[in-house]
C-alpha cells in the first residue's frame, strides 16, 4: 500500500511516466490538469518571497 | 536564483528546447552549445560581472584540451589536475591561505575573489571525463558533443552531475516522445517550483533564527524546531532544484540522473547517503573512495577511506571549518554504522526496530545540519544551549 502511494506521488510529481491507480486516459488527463492548477496557484501565492537556492555557488 | 527567474524560462529554456525539437540532427548539439553559452554569460555576468562572464573561456579551454585525452594518456592526468586547480584556486585560495597565515594578516589574500557560476559541479564533470577517458571507459565524442555535455545548462549550475557515457547516447538519439517528455518535464518543473516557493522559502522565517543572537535569547525548547525546519528546507530546496533541472532536461528529451530518493526516513546513514544527492555520492565513490582502495582493504583502511571521502565532501560543500566538521560528522556516523554492522550482524526485521533506527538516522542527520547552516562557533553555541541551557 505504502509503495503504491509512493509511486502515485512520484507520478504526480513528474518523476514517473506510468500512473498507478489510474487506468483510463481520461482520469490521467483530469488529474494532470488538477495537479497543474494546484501547483500554479501555490507558486503564484508563494512566489513573492523567493531566495537563492542553497546549492548554487556565488 | 536562476531557476526561479522568468529569464531562465523565457529567454533560455523554452526557446532552446523548442529549437532543439525542430533543428536537424546535426545542429541539435549546437543549439545546446549556443544557449548554454548565452545562459552562462547572462547569469555569470549578473552575479560576478565581466570577470564572471569571462569564465566562459574555461569551457572553451577544457573542450580544446579534452581533444588530447586518450586511454592511458598523460594528457588525461593533466586534465584532472587542471580541473582540481580551477576548483582549488577559485573556491579555496582564501580559505587555505588564511589557515597558513593564522592570526596574521593574509598577504596573499585574493581581495576580488569570486566563484565562476557552477564551478563546483562543472569541474566534477571535467574530472570525470578525463578520468574515464584515461581508463578507456568512455569514447571521446566530437568537439560539439563534448561542448554540449559541459554546456548543457539545465544541469550546469548545480547538477545532477552527469556522466558523458550516459549523456552521449541520449544526445545522439532522435527524441520521439515529445508530448510525454514535455508533459512530464513541465510537471517536474512545477513540482520543483512548489517545493522551493511553498516549502523551502516559507521555512526561511524559522531558519533565519539560526544565528548567535537569536539562539542566545530563544527558549531552548524551540531550538530543535528551528534545526528541523532547516532539515526540511534544505531537502525541499535542493530536491526542488534537482526537479527543475531534471524536468528542464526532459524538455530536450534528455533524461539526466536522479538526485534524491526519499532520503529522510531511511533506516541507516548508509541508506541515507544512497538516497541523498545521489549523483554526488556516486561521483565520490567512483573517483575518490574506490581509487583509495574502497572497502576491499584492511578494516582500518576502510574507515580511514570513509573519513577521507567525507572530509573532502564537507570541504566541497563549502570552504569553511563548519563544512569540514559536517563532513567528518557524516564520516564518523558511517564508520559507526559499519562497525555496528560488523559487531551485530544484519539488522532486526522487527518493524519497531526499523522505525527506531529510521528515527535515529533522521535525528542524527538533522543534528549535522547545524554545522552546515551555521559557522562553527554558532553551531557549538547552538548545541551548548540545546543540551546544557
Amino acid at each position: 500500500m505504502l509503495a503504491t502511494l509512493r509511486t502515485f506521488f512520484e507520478y504526480l510529481g513528474g518523476e514517473r511516466d506510468d500512473a498507478p491507480l489510474l487506468h483510463s486516459a481520461r482520469s490521467r488527463i483530469f488529474l494532470r490538469c488538477a495537479v497543474w492548477i494546484v501547483f500554479i496557484v501555490l507558486i503564484y501565492f508563494f512566489s513573492g518571497q523567493s531566495s537563492k537556492f542553497i546549492y548554487i555557488d556565488f | 536564483m536562476i531557476f526561479n527567474t522568468f529569464a531562465y524560462y523565457l529567454a533560455f529554456l523554452l526557446p532552446s528546447a523548442a529549437l532543439y525539437r525542430i533543428a536537424p540532427a546535426g545542429l541539435r548539439t549546437w543549439v545546446i552549445v549556443l544557449f548554454g553559452s548565452g545562459f552562462f554569460l547572462y547569469f555569470a555576468y549578473g552575479m560576478a560581472g565581466v570577470w564572471g562572464a569571462a569564465c566562459l573561456f574555461i569551457f572553451v579551454w577544457e573542450s580544446l584540451t579534452s581533444r588530447l585525452y586518450r586511454p592511458a594518456s598523460r594528457w588525461c592526468l593533466l586534465g584532472m589536475v587542471q580541473s582540481l586547480l580551477l576548483l582549488g584556486v577559485f573556491k579555496y585560495w582564501n580559505f587555505f591561505t588564511s589557515l597558513v597565515f593564522l592570526h596574521r594578516a593574509n598577504p596573499v589574500r585574493w581581495q576580488g575573489a569570486f566563484l565562476p557560476l557552477g564551478i563546483s559541479f562543472f569541474t566534477f564533470e571535467f574530472y570525470h571525463y578525463a578520468w574515464d577517458r584515461r581508463a578507456g571507459k568512455t569514447e571521446a565524442g566530437s568537439l560539439d558533443e563534448y561542448l554540449a555535455f559541459i554546456l548543457f545548462f539545465p544541469t550546469m549550475v548545480a547538477g545532477p552531475i552527469k556522466r558523458y557515457q550516459d549523456f552521449l547516447p541520449k544526445l545522439r538519439a532522435q527524441p520521439v516522445e515529445w508530448n510525454r517528455d514535455w508533459e512530464r518535464g513541465v510537471t517536474r518543473i512545477l513540482t520543483g517550483l512548489v517545493k522551493k516557493f511553498a516549502i523551502a522559502d516559507l521555512l526561511t522565517a524559522w531558519t533565519n533564527h539560526l544565528n548567535a543572537h537569536d539562539i542566545l535569547l530563544a527558549d531552548r525548547r524551540i531550538l530543535p524546531l528551528w534545526l528541523l525546519a532547516y532539515g526540511v528546507k534544505i531537502y525541499a530546496d535542493f530536491s526542488g532544484y534537482s526537479d527543475i533541472a531534471i524536468g528542464s532536461a526532459r524538455l530536450f528529451g534528455i533524461r539526466v540522473p536522479e538526485n534524491f530518493n526519499w532520503p529522510y526516513g531511511r533506516r541507516n546513514i548508509q541508506r541515507f547517503w544512497e538516497c541523498w544527492h545521489i549523483s554526488l555520492t556516486r561521483w565520490l565513490i567512483d573517483y575518490i573512495f574506490i581509487p583509495l582502495g574502497g572497502s576491499r582493504v584492511a578494516p582500518l583502511r576502510v574507515y580511514a577511506n570513509i573519513l577521507i571521502v567525507f572530509l573532502l565532501s564537507g570541504l566541497w560543500h563549502g570552504a569553511g571549518l563548519n563544512f569540514v566538521v559536517w563532513g567528518l560528522w557524516h564520516g564518523l556516523l558511517l564508520c559507526g554504522h559499519r562497525l555496528w554492522r560488523r559487531l551485530r550482524g544484519a539488522p532486526s526485521p522487527h518493524p519497531l526496530a526499523a522505525l527506531s533506527s529510521s528515527a535515529l538516522t533522521f535525528v542524527l542527520t538533522n543534528a549535522g545540519w547545524a554545522f552546515f547552516c551555521m559557522d562553527l562557533h554558532t553551531a557549538m553555541l547552538f548545541f551548548r544551549r540545546l543540551l546544557i541551557g
